[in-house]
């Protein structure tokens, strides 16, 4: 009975200690809202974001041309889309993988142009499109690159294992700008004289580089987690080193992995943003280039607002495509 | 011969080729633009100013020692970052598992803002809207203790100018997200009978989950932990932006006024697996340490 | 196995070969009319001299140099492709190839031209310039020495930091470097009250000034810290680049020293055909001799040159003049008749 009350009492005390201070809470963030609310509504001159609209999404595209990126985009989105409903069709859904890394070539094809479209310089991609780009192009070339790291560093060679492993190491400890300093002003100094690779695909190049080695890591978590004894039925029944490899391990470790995956693909689309240091015009390039211009000057707070928004956004729904997409994956695994 | 054996000697060749192609390359490249691998230039006066070093310098000092202070400014962030960074992501961790139900949602927000944003257009929030945006007002939360400007924090005595406090702030709320979940991670780690028992044994909420959970949570929280921390020393070369003199800014200086790229570049990565070494074997301690305590 | 390893050491032999063998004197002047472009490196972010408009094009001084080298090199104004550059990284861009030349108010010194420095090769110089600092009026500053023990903004990886420094060093005045990666973020500097001056080239204080609420608020102080010769810079091994480079330059001071301007160029070159007396005129258009061709150009060059960017003194005009957005009284880059130092060699 005593206990009973002195529970009481603790749990009542608590409740209004809690009481008060979400009462506290409330009360700052109703001000920091109004206060918020006003600034966004009568200080901020929005200007800088909705007259420069197009230079956001498409940097200096031509415009009789801003149809072609403006498609890559939306075909992306609806795809998403597609991939978020989940169609009932078999046939559809089992294309949707193939749909996914399609999107890649017709991206490139509708920026650079050629087959009948006007070419397009890489100088003039810039904005949300760069960014999507640099993200898409450097997560496809990077998944196949850190399957194979993964499997080096399993590998029963010991040279293999050893080269791997230092890759993949040192790869982890040199920060990402000194990675994308090299693919912009080193690389050229390892090609032969006259070959050059356009500064995108440089880009592109360290990007893939660098997060392959960390896409390595989480693949090779995922292979960890297989049981051995899966490997081994898989041997009893005839199969090969390669068809375990390829039926068994990778699909069940790249399952596993696809939180971590996620993680990676949402971290690499922000990452593209440093390429603004090293000058190309992406998203946030776009934004600095603006707020030199004379007619926005000072007007830091709209301009970094609104970017976080885009970048917020693109972020969080990368975030639940890919839960739903583990979520999917989950079921099918049941159903098995 | 064995199929391993031949395996690995392809690959060692084809290594090789690559290897050789591309230093074959570099060679004609830096003969053809008459530009030697050579670091004696370390020791010629740097003849530029710094406007923080934490070791007496002058512009007629050497490029080595300006790249040491460069190397020191960096280590002085990543370790003042890296406590503070620990504290906040500390403290949202447990407001996010146990705290009060609003307060939960407040640290949810703050994490979801955090992650989904990059860390660049963050840092530079934090200086070009938080700190230089102050203008000329002088913001003073306690009187005579603090007092916040756009040339910085003065704490006590102690100053620290706008660009070193934006990267502090910037790198510690950007990697006290991270932290955060780590620390969620762990202390849901730890079995729930756990709480009942410390419950029924009457100690309170925070008394038992600073004595009895997160003691127990710590091996599961220190290698993500380390992993974080890394990031954070990663991630400050990102100084840049916001003007501060770290490894990166001040190897970008002296690259522009020697032309020295390449050997500018190891100094840069050498300097950073220095630093990554340091690190790693700091937490290695820290680890030791707590496993340690825990058999006691 | 045997077979295997002695066909990957041919392989490896033939590759390494290839490598050495590749042609090491070509001049970048053939690889730009191969590709048929020209890649300029450009700053992008000072108006007046190179900046992107809301259009996403690129404008300014800077830019018209890069069409005025591809209409002499490639007959087309428009064939440019410009790679906006940080001061940190345009010497290693235009070391590693990745830039045909530079033309980004870039200053010219010795150690720069010098091939155990920087090893460039500059052409003749498009804007004289000087360091300078800018103060706020209120502040009531009026020379450098009111400017002891205060933070200064600059724009790091430039001589404007060396300058700097010298010229506080040399009269033992202490300060305070804030060091930021480009222009536009020592501007924010500056407004945002960081620092009590900020520091630049005088053109660039005077730019940043006019896009200004209220210009008149800011004073450029009388000190000049420095002579800044800014000249466009290509790779100091190409000798034909160089030159080409040269006169192309040389060709718009020359060309506005005998009023030959955009509007009038075709006539000119009607009336010099018409005249076969007017020899230097003849030589100067390309209608006798073979000027052009020695420098490894088309004879026409400067037809190609003036009709699409017209000669120095309108690039300055249509960009610095006192009806643009960015006006900088024109002083030491009138032509020499006028009480300003640019004058062209003859072309002989």
């Amino acid at each position: 009975m005593i206990k009973f009350t002195r529970n009481i009492k603790r749990t009542l005390s608590i409740n209004l200690f809690n009481g008060l201070l979400t009462l506290a809470i409330l009360l700052i963030i109703g001000l920091g809202f109004i206060f918020t609310l006003n600034w966004l509504i009568f200080s901020a001159n929005w200007k800088v974001v909705t007259l420069n609209l197009p230079l956001y999404a498409f940097g200096s595209f031509p415009v009789d041309q801003r149809w072609r990126p403006a498609l890559w985009i939306i075909s992306l989105l609806s795809l998403s889309v597609i991939t978020l409903i989940g169609p009932n069709r078999k046939w559809l859904r089992k294309s949707l993988p193939l749909a996914w890394i399609a999107t890649l070539p017709l991206g490139i094809y509708l920026l650079s142009g050629g087959l009948g479209l006007p070419m397009v310089m890489s100088r003039h991609w810039g904005g949300l499109s760069l960014t999507i780009l640099l993200t898409e192009c450097s997560l496809l070339f990077a998944l196949p690159l850190g399957i194979f790291l993964a499997l080096g560093r399993q590998s029963e060679l010991p040279l293999v294992k050893t080269l791997s492993s230092i890759y993949i190491d040192s790869m982890r400890a040199v920060p990402l700008i000194a990675v994308l300093f090299f693919g912009q002003l080193l690389i050229p100094l390892f090609l032969p004289i006259g070959v050059e690779i356009d500064r995108v695909w440089r880009a592109i190049f360290a990007f893939t580089l660098f997060v392959s080695a960390y896409i390595a890591e989480d693949i090779r978590g995922g292979l960890q987690a297989i049981p051995n004894t899966q490997i081994e039925a898989a041997a009893t029944l005839g199969l090969n080193q390669f068809q375990i490899t390829h039926f068994i391990l990778i699909p069940q470790a790249l399952r596993i992995a696809l939180p971590a995956l996620t993680n990676q693909a949402i971290g690499l689309f922000q990452n593209t943003s440093l390429m603004a240091i090293l000058g190309l015009i992406e998203l946030l390039g776009i934004g600095r280039s603006l707020l030199a211009n004379p007619e926005f000057i000072g007007r830091y707070i709209e301009v970094y607002i609104w970017l976080a928004s885009v970048y917020w956004l693109f972020c969080t729904f990368m975030a639940v495509l890919a839960r739903h997409l583990e979520k999917r994956l989950a079921i099918q695994k049941t159903n098995i | 011969m064995s199929k391993k054996l031949t395996y690995q000697i392809v690959v060692l060749f084809l290594l090789a080729i690559l290897l050789s192609i591309l230093i074959n390359n570099l060679s004609i490249n830096l003969s053809r633009s008459g530009l030697q691998l050579s670091f004696s230039w370390l020791l010629r006066p740097a003849s530029f100013a710094l406007a923080e070093n934490p070791l007496p310098y002058s512009p007629s000092d050497t490029y080595a020692w300006a790249l040491f202070m460069g190397w020191l400014n960096s280590l002085k962030v990543i370790l003042s970052s890296l406590i503070l960074a620990t504290f906040i992501g500390v403290f949202i961790g447990i407001v996010r598992t146990v705290g009060n139900s609003v307060l939960g949602f407040l640290a949810a927000i703050y994490i979801t803002l955090i992650r989904q944003t990059p860390l660049l257009l963050q840092l530079m929030f934090w200086y070009f809207v938080a700190f230089l945006g102050l203008k000329d007002s002088i913001f003073m939360p306690i009187k005579g203790m603090i007092s916040i400007s756009n040339k910085g924090i003065e704490f006590l005595g102690l100053s620290l100018s706008s660009e070193f406090s934006a990267l502090l702030f910037g790198l510690s709320v950007f990697t006290g997200a991270y932290i955060a979940e780590v620390v969620r991670g762990g202390i849901l780690s730890v079995s729930r009978g756990q709480w009942e028992a410390f419950r029924s044994l009457g100690f309170s909420e925070i008394n038992g989950l600073f004595k009895i959970i997160i003691p127990q949570a710590l091996p599961a929280i220190i290698p993500g932990l380390t992993s974080q921390y890394l990031n954070l020393a990663k991630n400050s070369t990102l100084a840049i932006a916001v003007g501060y003199s770290d490894i990166y800014a001040i190897n970008d200086t002296v690259i522009n006024q020697t032309g020295r790229t390449i050997e500018s570049f190891i100094i840069l990565l050498s300097s950073f697996f220095l630093l990554n070494l340091l690190i790693s074997n700091l937490m290695e301690v820290i680890n030791k340490i707590t496993l340690n305590s825990k058999k006691i | 196995m045997r077979r295997l390893i002695s066909g990957m050491i041919g392989l490896s032999m033939l590759l390494g070969g290839c490598a050495t063998t590749s042609q090491e004197n070509i001049s970048r002047l053939d690889l730009i009319k191969k590709r048929n472009e020209l890649i300029c490196g450009v700053s992008g972010k000072i108006p007046g001299f190179s900046f992107m408009g809301s259009d996403g094009s690129y404008q300014g001084l800077d830019v018209d140099i890069c069409k005025a080298f591809a209409a002499a090199f490639l007959g087309d104004a428009s064939k440019v492709q410009y790679r906006p550059l940080t001061a940190a990284e345009r010497f290693t861009a235009i070391k590693t190839g990745e830039i045909d030349l530079l033309s980004r108010n870039t200053t010219f010194t010795l150690s720069r031209d010098s091939s155990a420095g920087n090893g460039l090769s500059f052409a003749p110089v498009v804007f004289h310039d000087g360091q300078g600092l800018m103060v706020k009026r209120e502040s009531q500053i009026t020379n450098i020495k009111g400017l002891a023990n205060k933070s200064i903004c600059v724009g790091s990886g430039t001589t404007t930091e060396q300058n700097i420094n010298d010229a506080f060093e040399s009269q033992s005045l202490p300060y305070q470097p804030i060091k930021y990666q480009d222009l536009n973020q020592v501007v924010a500097g500056y407004l945002q009250g960081r620092c009590s001056a900020m520091t630049s080239d005088r053109s660039q204080l005077a730019a940043a000034r006019s896009g200004f609420k209220n210009p008149e608020d800011h004073i450029i102080l009388d000190d000049v810290l420095s002579k800044e010769p800014l000249a466009p810079a290509s790779d100091g091994r190409d000798f034909l680049l160089a030159d080409a480079m040269r006169w192309v330059i040389f060709s718009l001071i020359s060309a506005e020293e005998q009023g030959i301007t955009k509007a009038n160029i075709l006539e000119k070159v009607k009336f010099a055909t018409d005249n076969p007396q007017l020899k230097p005129l003849r030589r100067f258009l390309g209608i006798e001799g073979d000027l052009g061709e020695k420098i490894g150009l088309g004879n026409d060059f400067v037809v190609k040159v003036i009709s699409s960017t017209g000669n120095y003194g309108e690039i300055y005009n249509r960009h610095l003049g006192s009806n643009s957005e960015v006006p900088i009284p024109r002083g030491l880059n009138n032509l020499y008749t006028n009480g300003g130092v640019h004058i062209a060699p003859p072309f002989n």
